[in-house]
């Protein structure tokens, strides 16, 4: 019990609902009156007021970004629970399994707001950020990934689009290339839409031993907590709020960004999976969001303990720090382990011999409560359950009307000069200038990286795989979707959209898809039209990973993308992983040699809306491609099954742009043409070149093997034409419609670059 | 003869590259062990006791300053007696991408004065940025003890990432008796196999030099990646077919030869 007047204590005894929603204001708690309401019952039945640390350790626990008190229902009903069987452990971030000893942890998240406001201090954090989350689960990190979306318009009062390009970009580079992780994966995609709401969804894929996965639940009393790492100061504070708010402009909030440090982060890496390895940690955790706050309190509220720290105990990088700005610091570079006392000295010897900071500032105990101690006074004490369950709510959502308009545009003439637009299309050419300044083959384990074919001349891959384990014949194939065009027409089939493309991908390179992270992104959830945009999003990906049979093992929810009027999309970035059962069995997209047949896996459409054809033609409308998951399982799936007996020799998949640019790509890393005829796909040609069909790829299969391969696929492949040397030409029967040389598609695609 | 090869693989904060470094030697079928600066430091382990020392790549103590230049200072003050002892009794010593800066801040390559002096630096990038592709390299094995098994004149590929790469020599003079001597072991080359600029020269080295080995041979130091291309199916472009094995293989299996048939 704290004593009346000791400390700071915050009056609240009493205040009226517009008193305490000026207290919330004037401490940046974020928390609404009915909240605050809720927190003066709790400390009026225990007889006094709070102190500043208890109400600072309430509103972490109960903001958007550490409770997901906007989304939980509706991600319950949706998203939790699909394909449970292949879900080998959940936490910080989940697991699937790739053999009988190794499981694969992994996950994506946001880190829009920090990367608004700070670009490369908020990249390279998220890149720190979602590294912990994988050591959290006792997992090697054998991969960074990156999805990033930049705005292409400057707006009043904030960053030019360009600065934080530049800004994000050198963050994730400079924060990855120091520690050593391969970025082996992700994409960019330029619009309208994310000016000033740049997005940085930032995904990392680690491997564990099953028997050395560790949960961050502390269920005995007597366990001491180590914290590990960096030392706690004044940057970040209130991060988790701020990414709980609307944007009012680009230069408030700059304290709430971190600062990382990748070469604290490398060896603390090292340290704590070798403390994992000898079985030396109890319980861990990352200090991501929220701080010492969330993570002590969720560790022991998830095992049904309560605890006590010392906060004089955290290593401090300034001397002067209040108790609750310690608490609730968002320092990056630190780990909090759970000892058994026994263990600590240990622990401890490794941490010291990587010249790691560690100090042992508390401890489980038996009960409910959590008290915090600092200078010999209590500063905070109370029941874990209340501090970490917040209101849930079921915001109003409402479903906007959408007519559907079908557009018919011109038939165009040039063909070719269409398609060498697409080529060199910002959204489609080359990411060599940003993908090369990332280091993708460090760790030694890269077997299919961003970049594909002959050297000097690689085209783009659909997804990476690396091997984990050299002794190991297996891999982990990794990659990501996304259409935020689609979703901002129809955020349903934009989510359905997100997983074909995903699992598209995976099989593109010979692997299973095991599982998927979905990364959330949105505006403002009190509104009702973007409550309902998120629950149609939710219900597309729910019926896509349904039928798939494909759970979501982890993610996150990121609200607030919203600046004045301008906001983003409602879509998710889904982060995919796979099993490539043995490496020589993996593929890659350029062609392998002349004179093989070309097969179209799937149906053009003449369902155009958001496609880069009708975005190039500035045609705003039309229905948006149909995702069917259970087509997609039946073609990927038996795909898969010829690529593995040995049927297929590239494979790409068709995403924007259509057949004509997947086969395009396909040419750039191999300087092998085609010669396709249109005839059998009946459609006009402009739909039949450039439509976005889902589920659909372009395969070469190896000679003499086209009956084979036509009888795994039945009526799913059609034949459309031979590889041949130097062009690329599309006919139509008589009808020449496309001739363009190997070296003309390299320059378009290269364009900007070399 | 001996059979057990027991290889240093120095770590301090910031170097990242000891994991493939370790697997390579550990494939090639030494015993491998990463060690700590701060133990041959504090004495707790000793250079001599090793058959082979390797300095790997990544930004040891973050390369704020000029890469390697921390961790060879930090050496210099404390070990460099201990490091002469080591290269002079013949023993192989590699660095690859930032370790290779570090032999060249200690003074150990390209060493033509045979004082230890600094005698080059690895310059940023002529493009000014982080460049991480694949290369094609020439190799002149000369007598470096890490190129035995390798044809002379091979070409073969090895990834590079890096953005201090770019290979200049103090002067003139160095120049010219590192050539002399034979010590370019490594250049870089185009896909035909002859010299040409950006991008096959990444990083626009001084004669297109990749790797530069000490007249004696046992002392390497080299931009790209050998440790990062020990099997087939790290080579970038094994999907097109061929590659008889990883192109980085032969260094260590060089190395560890040497090793058994010396001591």
């Amino acid at each position: 019990m704290i004593e009346k007047g000791a400390l700071n204590e915050v009056p609240m005894f009493g205040k009226r609902s517009e008193e305490l929603s000026h207290i919330s204001e004037r401490m940046h708690l974020g928390l609404s009156v009915e909240e605050m309401s809720r927190m003066q019952v709790y400390f009026e039945n225990e007889g006094r007021n709070p102190s500043d640390v208890e109400v600072q350790a309430i509103a972490q626990a109960w903001s958007e970004h550490c409770s997901y008190k906007s989304s939980k229902i509706h991600l319950k009903k949706y998203i939790f629970g699909i394909g449970k069987e292949k879900v080998v452990a959940e936490g910080d971030a989940g697991l699937v399994s790739l053999d009988d000893e190794t499981a694969i942890a992994f996950k994506m998240e946001s880190h829009n707001h920090p990367s608004a406001i700070e670009p490369y201090g908020g990249a390279a954090t998220g890149v720190g950020g979602i590294l912990r989350d994988i050591v959290s689960m006792g997992a090697q990190p054998i991969a960074v990934t990156d999805v990033l979306y930049f705005g292409t318009k400057k707006i009043k009062g904030f960053p030019s689009p360009k600065f934080i390009e530049g800004g994000v970009i050198a963050g994730i580079r400079d924060y990855g290339n120091r520690v050593g992780i391969p970025t082996v994966s992700g994409g960019i995609v330029y619009s309208e839409f994310f000016s000033p709401n740049v997005l940085v969804n930032v995904g990392c894929v680690g491997v564990v031993e099953k028997k050395r996965i560790r949960s961050s639940a502390i269920s005995k009393p007597g366990i001491k907590l180590i914290i590990a790492g960096g030392k706690t100061g004044r940057d970040g504070i209130h991060g988790v709020n701020m990414a709980s708010a609307v944007m009012e402009s680009g230069e408030e909030d700059i304290s709430t960004v971190q600062l990382g440090s990748p070469i604290t982060k490398e060896p603390l890496i090292h340290a704590v999976l070798e403390a994992n390895e000898r079985g030396l940690v109890y319980a861990l955790k990352d200090l991501g969001g929220g701080g010492l706050s969330s993570v002590v309190g969720e560790m022991l509220q998830s095992g049904g303990m309560g605890g006590r720290v010392l906060l004089d105990r955290v290593p401090l990088k300034e001397s002067n720090m209040k108790p609750w700005e310690i608490w609730i610091s968002e320092s990056q570079e630190r780990m909090l382990l759970a000892v058994e006392e026994e263990k600590v000295g240990e622990v401890l010897e490794i941490m010291e011999d990587w010249d790691i900071t560690a100090e042992v500032i508390g401890e489980s105990e038996e009960g409910k409560r959590l008290r915090i101690f600092f200078a010999g006074e209590r500063v905070l004490d109370l029941d874990t359950d209340f501090m970490t369950s917040p209101v849930l709510y079921e915001r109003p959502s409402s479903i906007k009307e959408r007519r559907i308009v079908q557009v018919l545009p011109k038939n165009p003439t040039d063909f070719g000069k269409i398609l060498m637009g697409m080529i060199s299309d910002k959204n489609v050419r080359t990411r060599e200038y940003v993908v090369r300044q990332y280091d993708h083959t460090v760790r030694g384990s890269t077997v299919i990286g961003p970049f594909t074919g002959i050297v000097g001349r690689e085209g783009p891959s659909d997804a990476s795989v690396i091997r984990p384990d050299w002794n190991k014949e297996s891999g982990v194939a990794i990659t990501h979707g996304s259409n935020p065009f689609y979703s901002q027409i129809d955020p349903y089939m934009g989510g359905k959209a997100a997983v074909d493309e995903t699992v598209r991908n995976l099989i593109s390179v010979g692997a299973e898809p095991l599982g998927f992270s979905d990364c959330l992104n949105s505006g403002n959830p009190e509104k009702p039209e973007i409550m309902g945009e998120f629950i149609e999003m939710l219900k597309g990906l729910h019926e896509s990973a349904y039928d798939l049979n494909l759970p979501f093992v982890s993610g996150n929810v990121s609200f607030y993308n919203e600046a004045g009027k301008r906001r983003i999309p409602t879509f998710p970035t889904i982060l995919g992983v796979g099993k490539v059962d043995t490496i020589s069995n993996a593929i890659s997209p350029d062609f392998k040699g002349t004179d093989r047949s070309i097969y179209l896996v799937g149906i053009p459409t003449t369902d155009m809306g958001g496609s880069l054809y009708y975005r190039r033609l500035k045609i705003d409308g039309g229905r948006v491609p149909y995702s069917d998951p259970k087509t997609l399982k039946r073609r990927g799936w038996n795909l898969l099954r010829a690529i593995r007996s040995g049927k297929v020799s590239s494979v790409h998949d068709i995403s924007e742009g259509g057949i004509a640019t997947a086969i395009s790509e396909m040419t750039i890393g191999s300087g092998i043409g085609a010669l396709l005829d249109l005839s059998p796909l009946g459609l006009r040609a402009d739909f039949a070149m450039f439509s976005e069909p889902q589920s659909g790829w372009i395969v070469e299969v190896k000679k003499d093997r086209e009956r084979e391969f036509e009888e795994i696929l039945g009526e799913d492949s059609m034949y459309l034409g031979q590889t041949q040397e130097g062009s690329f030409e599309v006919v139509r029967g008589e009808e020449k419609l496309v001739s363009v040389g190997l070296d003309l598609i390299l320059r378009n695609w290269k364009r900007g670059y070399l | 003869m001996k059979k057990d090869v027991e290889v240093a693989i120095l770590t301090m904060e910031g170097t990242n590259n000891e994991e493939e470094a370790y697997q390579s030697f550990k494939h090639s079928g030494a015993s491998p062990e990463m060690i700590h600066l701060k133990k041959l430091e504090n004495g707790t382990k000793k250079l001599s006791s090793y058959d082979i020392l390797f300095f790997p790549g990544g930004f040891s103590a973050g390369d704020y300053v000029r890469a390697g230049a921390v961790m060879a200072a930090r050496m210099r003050s404390r070990l460099m007696k201990d490091l002469e002892e080591f290269v002079e009794s013949g023993k192989p010593v590699m660095g690859s991408c930032n370790g290779f800066q570090t032999l060249v801040e200690l003074g150990l390559i390209p060493n033509v004065e045979e004082k230890y002096g600094l005698e080059a630096a690895l310059a940023p990038n002529i493009s000014n940025r982080f460049e991480a592709r694949t290369v094609y390299l020439k190799i002149s094995k000369g007598h470096c003890l890490f190129l035995s098994e390798f044809e002379d004149g091979e070409i073969i590929k090895l990834p590079i990432a890096h953005s201090e790469g770019r290979f200049v020599p103090k002067d003139k003079k160095v120049l010219e008796k590192i050539v002399k001597n034979g010590m370019n072991v490594v250049s870089y080359v185009n896909q035909l196999g002859n010299p040409a600029g950006y991008p096959w020269n990444p990083n626009g080295s001084e004669s297109n030099i990749a790797g530069v080995c000490n007249r004696e041979g046992n002392v390497l130091g080299i931009m790209p990646h050998p440790e990062r291309v020990f099997y087939k199916y790290t080579e970038s472009d094994w999907t097109r077919g061929g590659g008889k094995g990883g192109m980085g293989n032969p260094f260590f299996r060089g190395a560890l030869k040497y090793s058994i048939e010396k001591y």
